[in-house]
């Protein structure tokens, strides 16, 4: 703890914090343009400047930390000079065109500009002539441009992509793409959110609307399981001419959380409805008739709880395969850990300095957790394991190790894994036996992971300090999961590591929480609910009965982060609700948020109203959404299982994996979003397939088939291929172990 | 000193104006009065004044020019709102003026952003720019006021009669024999871009792993922070980048791609850091290069002389795959002679010797004689070590019978060991010693504690010491005695300190009486090194320094005899590793010209590199502003002894990630520009 004054006034730092933080803390306002608080200072607009007792002229504020007994000063005479003069600087050759500018009304520079009273250009330079930068669904507009680099530091520290740069050439500077013409990268759109001014903008948005007509709407992000705030800007122009609300993009609170593309881009997936009496009643009878409901996880805790009273009041089946797994695996998990759930979370993984990814695509599966990583890699220095069949080239500036293991060996690779991080660890003697009895030279084998490559684990994290393991869902699905969860469970209870696991879909933990799910078969006939069935309602595909989609329902979610997340609707629904749908079969309440109250405090809920949940974040970045569950405890009674013969994949095998920023048939809509739907491959794997770049193929499941494009992937190695999963021809990624063995025949080529 | 018409040149203030010739007062620096052989300068201008040397300079233009090089070279600037813009004024409304288009109204606004800039840039370059044009302004206001009310040009506005020369320089980068671009290499890592770090460095030092272990890092020493509270930690800092690069197991990311082949090639002999070092930088002009090395390994004395405890190989071994990925061809196990010298002259274009100095000298005592059994020379003693720790190669059965070693390898338990030194290799020798399981390793050294310190550093020093290294100082063997040619023990003088009564500098003399036996099983001199250069033909009667080291003239690194080139230890003596790389850096860009046009020349970037260097660019007496002292420096954890000693573990940890941070966060971006006119 470090005191100092500021302006007088006593104020105290933590150790590392910088003046300016402590300042912010403390309610002192010092200007700035280019601070973000969650990377490393830029220390490029010079404004923040603050005079001392200790030192002879000017120091910065974001980037010094102050000494003990340091004298501040932050609003003398000079600094507003010196300040004033600063912004006579951005303002030369700055076109004063505001008018025509997105930003405007929400520009850094507009503000700062009035904030010091700058009127008339002061100075003046030569002008050059700059051209507009279109790069997809970013463009850049350098004479806009105040060379802040936040967007840099952002896309570097923070996304991961590292994929633009400052071009250093005094006057002549601007941000270009590293390393190639065109800007290639996973568009986040991050840089976008933290431009202060209309340098980089939305070219869906650019001239589209104003920023005072827009109404904003906080929400949850309905992708992924992440549970990422973000605001939906909707435009309430209903007209005469019956014009309707819409949402014009999203933006969020880039001072303290990101999105990925996904949840910035990935907006207009809504669905419009009627009242339409008759359907709603064939959908009652349905539900009658079939007694059993086939749901996904993109559903609100609210809607689940419905789904679980219809299930206790009218005996209806309830079927969600993907979350009955994880529910499995976390009962399994709970029996060694005595905890409902896991203890860490995605901050844990940006705060550690060391981090074991196991089983899972997770800078695609959950981007949020990927960002956490680069967080953790870059500030911290974290090493980073990364345990997969197949290697992913998004990771590599995060990844110090990766560990490639044969593909369904997971259960041998999960009690190696937790024998070596175990090997301090004072566990029972039975376990400790369990651990020497392993047969180490038959799982390194079969799983072809030497053992010198647990030995660098080992070593790793012996000098790590803040650890966390990253459980991905090929783990939850696999058919050893529970074995597997109780090995990932020791771990967690008996290292200090906290333990995340990257839940496959939006609320399949809340889901998991509130239903008892039955187990569902080939050709059990349910109704669905965005879901396949043999009646459908919900908000995707052709259904019978339209629901709002999650855009348009108030209601909330749970994160991998256990917390539950409120979100609200942005463009009002007409049509009828889960809700409605329920009353008919005498479940009823006049609001679906009505139940939010009632989410069982057996699994942790905390009986708070939905009215009294919190959907933001501080100034300091407090994170003030919703509410964490409580871990409850439970019964400790599981046991480690020998570990079976572990199995081997031959011949054409595919793993369910989605292109960046696609999760669901929610993405799969959206306008601006990349759809690539095609089977990726290695040469290597063609080869044993027989076909060829841009082949069109047919690939036959255990359980259907469809037909796709083949892609031959030049960076890709091994004889694994991607097959995308959202696009819905194949269900949800997660109904099953990831990766498949399947037959691939070829249809025809592309022309 | 130096003969100026003008200067204000650290603050000096020194005004010929109309003065006679003779009476001239001089300038206390070393000032760049001629820019080379061919040119004299007209005037000198940088961060801290401004010096003419003749009084016909247009002073306008001068300063135009300046604020020109900064706008337009350098890449320093960019980086802050003020430096950015605050420099593009500066140069477009010299420019007005000059051209005979200002009002007076600009000279005030000119002023005033050069406050701006001078209380809030980025770094010390828009920081100091306006310095020595605020000195124009002044001293000579009539020239510019006659361009502003006569609206005419100034003087030679329109005349191309004059070079402007400008480079990019800073305290830390001028001291650092490899001149690294300090500034940016740190700049990388507290922007978390360890690419662009190492990018950097290796611009100038390709060994970045290795220098950011076991530099002694004289940058240290003039790094502007020390004005402030302590210097960075520098050398350290290198590591970031360097494992950024290995940790993820990117490719190499070199400063520059690769030129196609020019169709010339060079051979270099030796394949330690200064032979590393000219093939990276000539390969990276396109020469096609072999390596010629007489070891099984390549490193030099960075392989087989520091001690994995210090130097982890597989981390060296990086540095020199960054090399072989240019394509570099190393050809080992193969001494050259003067006889494939005579060869090389014909079949390469040009050859660069970098041999180092692999001759152990003698400690010069009674019955020092090399075929005693224990007399050990330190170099040698190292090789076998390191091999084999290193490298898994054995000591041959010949030699371990020489050495009285029990098994094939270096093992010395139950034995005790004297090592006479003071300096690097020495230390290296005891601490080896003791790894190896000596029973008794004892250092003696003429001189006092303190003198080692400053040979070595603090921390070696007492990690020797916490090891269990005995030191006797102020001592020095007088006689090896041997029984049957065995060594048995060693008769030590020892000495004393006699302050000269006249106030000179104190001797050290011979304490009567004092002198001592200790039992020893070895002796290792450790004293320095010589060069062998039997490679070199006798009849191209290359010149030699007086300590029989090859002679060049410091600058371009060639011999005496056409397109022979020479750097590193056998050009200089034994040095450092930092030494080694930037003599050769130095000598691949000559010889990349060389190879071409057959001249020898210095790019203006060097010629400018060496004038900053005598002219010394790192101000102990300056007083810092604009930074808050007080911050201390960050220190990196080592292993304890008893986790270190009885290993080859690296002693250091290096810094996390936090302190790293943090000590990058303290450098103070010191960079400046300077520009000659000639
Ligand atoms: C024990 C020890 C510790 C040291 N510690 C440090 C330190 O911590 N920091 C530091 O900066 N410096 C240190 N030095 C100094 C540093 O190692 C040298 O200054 C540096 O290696 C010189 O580089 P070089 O390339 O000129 O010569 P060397 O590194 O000596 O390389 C010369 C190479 O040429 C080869 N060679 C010689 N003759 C022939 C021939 N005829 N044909 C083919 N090949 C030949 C040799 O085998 C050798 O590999 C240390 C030196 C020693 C001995
Ligand atoms: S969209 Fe995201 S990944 Fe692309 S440049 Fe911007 S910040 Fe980087
Ligand atoms: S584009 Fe925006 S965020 Fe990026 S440097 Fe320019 S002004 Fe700053
Ligand atoms: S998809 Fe996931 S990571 Fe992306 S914004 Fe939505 S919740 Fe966040
Ligand atoms: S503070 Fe930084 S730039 Fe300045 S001399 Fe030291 S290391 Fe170099
Ligand atoms: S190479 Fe050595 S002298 Fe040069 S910067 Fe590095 S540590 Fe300093
Ligand atoms: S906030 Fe400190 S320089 Fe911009």
């Amino acid at each position: 703890m470090i005191n100092f004054t500021i302006n007088g006034q006593p104020v105290t730092a933590q150790k590392g914090e910088t003046i300016l933080q402590a300042a912010r803390k403390a309610g002192f306002y010092i200007p700035t343009m280019c601070y973000l608080e969650k990377t490393t200072p830029c220390a490029s607009c010079r404004l923040c400047v603050v005079e001392t007792d200790k030192t002879d002229g000017f120091i910065l504020s974001c980037q010094t930390p102050p000494t003990e007994g340091l004298s501040v000063t932050i609003d003398s005479e000079n600094l507003k000079a010196e300040r004033t003069n600063i912004m006579r600087l951005y303002d030369v050759n700055h076109p004063l065109e505001c008018g025509v500018c997105d930003k405007s009304g929400a520009c850094d520079l507009q503000n700062k500009t009035l904030e010091f009273g700058v009127s008339a250009q002061h100075f003046s330079a030569k002008e050059q002539h700059r051209t507009i930068e279109h790069w997809g669904l970013i463009n850049y507009d350098p004479s806009l441009c105040i060379l802040c680099e936040k967007c840099v530091h952002v896309c570097n520290e923070i996304i991961g992509d590292d994929a633009i740069e400052l071009q250093f050439g005094g006057y002549k500077s601007s941000v270009v793409p590293k390393n190639s013409e065109k800007l290639d990268c996973t568009f986040c759109g991050e840089c976008i959110a933290v431009c202060p001014v209309g340098a980089l903008v939305s070219s869906d948005f650019q001239y589209s609307a104003n920023a005072w007509e827009l109404t904003q709407i906080p929400a949850t992000c309905a992708h992924c399981s992440a549970g990422c705030s973000l605001v939906y800007e909707v435009r309430h122009t209903s007209n005469a001419l019956g014009a309707k609300p819409k949402i014009y993009r999203v933006t969020n609170d880039f001072e303290h959380a990101t999105l990925c593309g996904a949840g910035r881009f990935g907006f207009d997936f809504g669905s419009e409805g009627a009242k339409d009496e008759a359907e709603l009643a064939r959908a009652v009878d349905a539900i009658q008739e079939h007694k059993a409901i086939r749901f996904s996880s993109l559903i609100t805790n609210e809607e689940a709880y419905i789904l679980q009273k219809l299930k206790e009041s009218a005996g209806i089946k309830l079927y969600n395969e993907e979350a009955r797994a994880y529910q499995d695996f976390m009962k399994a998990y709970g029996s060694i850990s005595g905890k409902k759930s896991t203890g860490g979370s995605i901050d844990a993984v940006a705060k550690s300095d060391g981090v074991i990814v196991f089983g899972g695509r997770i800078a695609t599966d959950n981007p949020a957790l990927r960002y956490a990583m680069t967080t953790a890699a870059r500030h911290n220095g974290a090493k980073v394991v990364y345990m997969h069949p197949l290697e992913d080239a998004l990771l590599q500036n995060v990844v110090t190790q990766y560990v490639k293991y044969e593909v369904g060996t997971e259960e041998g690779v999960a009690a190696m894994l937790a024998k070596t991080l175990l090997k301090e660890a004072d566990v029972s003697e039975e376990t400790r036996r369990y651990f020497d009895d392993l047969d180490e030279g038959y799982l390194c084998a079969e799983s072809n992971v030497g053992d010198e490559e647990f030995e660098r684990i080992s070593k790793t994290f012996a000098r790590t300090k803040r650890k966390t393991l990253i459980i991905g869902s090929d783990l939850l699905s696999h058919g050893r999961a529970q074995n597997i969860a109780r090995l990932c469970a020791m771990i967690e209870a008996y290292t200090d590591f906290s333990v995340v696991v990257a839940a496959p879909s939006v609320n399949t933990v809340g889901v998991s929480l509130i239903c008892d799910l039955d187990a569902d078969g080939a050709n059990v006939k349910a109704v669905g609910y965005n879901a396949h069935g043999v009646y459908t309602m919900g908000s995707f595909g052709n259904v019978q009965l339209r629901l709002p989609a999650l855009n348009s329902q108030e209601g909330t979610f749970v994160s991998i982060n256990h917390q539950v997340l409120p979100t609200n609707v942005a463009v009002a629904f007409e049509g009828y609700t889960l809700n409605d749908v329920a009353s008919r079969l005498g479940v009823s309440s006049a609001n679906t948020i009505d139940y939010t109250a009632q989410l069982p405090v057996s699994s942790g809920f905390s009986g708070s109203e939905f009215d009294a949940l919190g959907n933001f974040y501080g100034p300091l970045g407090e994170d003030r959404r919703g509410y964490v569950l409580e871990n409850v405890d439970v019964e400790a009674d599981g046991e480690l299982e020998e570990v079976e013969d572990l199995p081997e994949f031959n011949g054409t095998v595919v793993y369910r994996c989605n292109p960046v920023n696609q999760f669901n048939a929610y993405t799969a809509q959206s306008r601006q979003l990349e759809k690539d739907t095609a089977l990726r491959g290695s040469a290597q794997f063609a080869a044993a397939a027989k076909i060829a770049n841009g082949d069109k193929i047919r690939v036959e499941f255990g359980s259907g088939s469809e037909e796709r494009m083949f892609v031959l992937d030049g960076e890709m190695k091994g004889t694994v291929a991607l097959v995308p999963s959202y696009d819905g021809a194949y269900g949800a990624a997660n109904d099953r172990y990831r990766f498949e063995k399947v037959k691939i025949s070829r249809v025809g080529s592309e022309v | 000193m130096s003969k100026v018409y003008f200067s204000t040149w650290r603050g000096e203030q020194i005004n010929n104006i109309g003065k006679a010739d003779e009476e001239w007062e001089k300038s206390a620096y070393n000032l760049p009065l001629e820019y080379n052989e061919h040119a004299s300068s007209k005037a000198f201008i940088g961060w801290d004044g401004v010096a003419l040397f003749s009084p016909d300079v247009d002073v306008v233009r001068l300063a135009t020019e300046y604020a020109a090089q900064y706008q337009v070279y350098s890449e320093a600037c960019g980086r802050c709102a003020p430096g950015r813009w605050g420099g593009r004024i500066l140069y477009d409304l010299l420019d007005k003026i000059a051209r005979g288009e200002g009002a007076l109204s600009d000279m005030e606004h000119l002023k005033e952003v050069s406050k701006t800039m001078q209380e809030t840039s980025k770094c010390e370059i828009g920081k100091t720019v306006p310095n020595p044009l605020l000195d124009l302004m002044n001293h000579f206001e009539s020239e510019f006021m006659a361009c502003i009310e006569g609206q005419k040009p100034s003087k030679h506005y329109h005349m191309h009669d004059t070079n402007y020369i400008a480079k990019i320089t800073a305290p830390c980068m001028d001291a650092c024999p490899a001149h690294v671009d300090i500034p940016a290499y740190i700049e990388g890592v507290r922007d978390l871009r360890f690419d662009d770090s190492l990018m950097a460095t290796r611009q100038t030092m390709p060994l970045a792993h290795t220098c950011g272990r076991v530099c002694p890092h004289p940058c240290e020493t003039e790094c502007r922070r020390t004005n402030l509270d302590e210097a960075i930690s520098i050398m350290e800092l290198k590591r970031l980048g360097a494992d950024y690069e290995t940790d993820h197991g990117f490719g190499f990311f070199h400063p520059a791609q690769k030129k196609p082949s020019i169709g010339k090639k060079v051979a270099v002999i030796g394949a330690g850091p200064a032979g590393l070092t000219g093939a990276y930088y000539l390969a990276l002009e396109g020469v096609d290069v072999d390596v010629y090395e007489e070891l099984p390994v390549l490193g030099g004395e960075v392989a087989v002389g520091v001690p994995e405890y210090r130097m982890p190989i597989d981390k060296y071994n990086q540095d020199i795959e960054a090399v072989r990925d240019l394509g570099v061809n190393f050809i080992t196990n193969t001494k050259v002679t003067a006889d494939m010298m005579r060869q090389f002259e014909n079949d390469y274009d040009a050859v660069l010797v970098a041999t180092g100095t692999r001759i152990s000298k003698k400690v010069y005592c009674d019955n020092e004689r090399p075929e005693i059994q224990g007399y050990w020379g330190a170099i040698d003693f190292l090789d076998k070590v390191n091999l084999q720790v290193k490298y898994d190669i054995m000591v041959p059965e010949a030699d371990q019978k020489r050495h009285m070693l029990p098994a094939n390898f270096v093992d010395l338990s139950g034995k005790t060991l004297a090592c006479v030194g003071g300096g690097f290799t020495s230390m290296d020798v005891v601490r080896c010693a003791i790894r190896a399981g000596a029973k008794k390793v004892i250092m003696l050294y003429r001189r006092d504690e303190a003198t080692i310190i400053k040979n070595t550093t603090y921390e070696e020093y007492h990690e020797a010491v916490e090891e269990g290294v005995e030191f006797i100082f102020h001592s020095a063997v007088a006689k090896m005695n041997d029984e049957n040619d065995v060594l048995k023990s060693l008769t030590v003088d020892r000495f004393e300190l006699v302050p000269d009564p006249n106030g000179g500098r104190p001797t050290l003399e011979k304490i009567d009486g004092a002198s001592f036996d200790i039992d020893v099983d070895y002796l290792i001199p450790a004293v320095s090194q010589s060069a062998d250069l039997k490679l070199l033909p006798e009849e191209w009667e290359i010149e030699r320094t007086s300590w029989a080291t090859i002679k060049t003239n410091g600058k371009d690194y060639m011999t005496s005899r056409k397109g022979i080139f020479a750097a590193g230890d056998c050009e200089y003596g034994p040095m450092t590793i930092v030494n080694a790389v930037g003599q050769a850096k130095r000598a691949a860009s000559v010889m990349a010209r060389y190879v071409q046009s057959g001249e020898i020349t210095l790019s203006d970037d060097e010629i400018m590199e060496d004038h900053l260097r005598k002219l010394k660019v790192y101000d102990k007496k300056e007083k810092i502003k604009g930074w808050l002292p007080g911050l201390p420096r960050a220190h990196s954890e080592v292993l304890t002894v008893d986790e270190r000693k009885d290993n080859n573990r690296e002693v250091k940890y290096g810094f996390t990630q936090e302190e790293a941070l943090a000590e990058a966060e303290r450098c103070m971006r010191c960079y400046y520009i300077a520009m000659v006119a000639h």
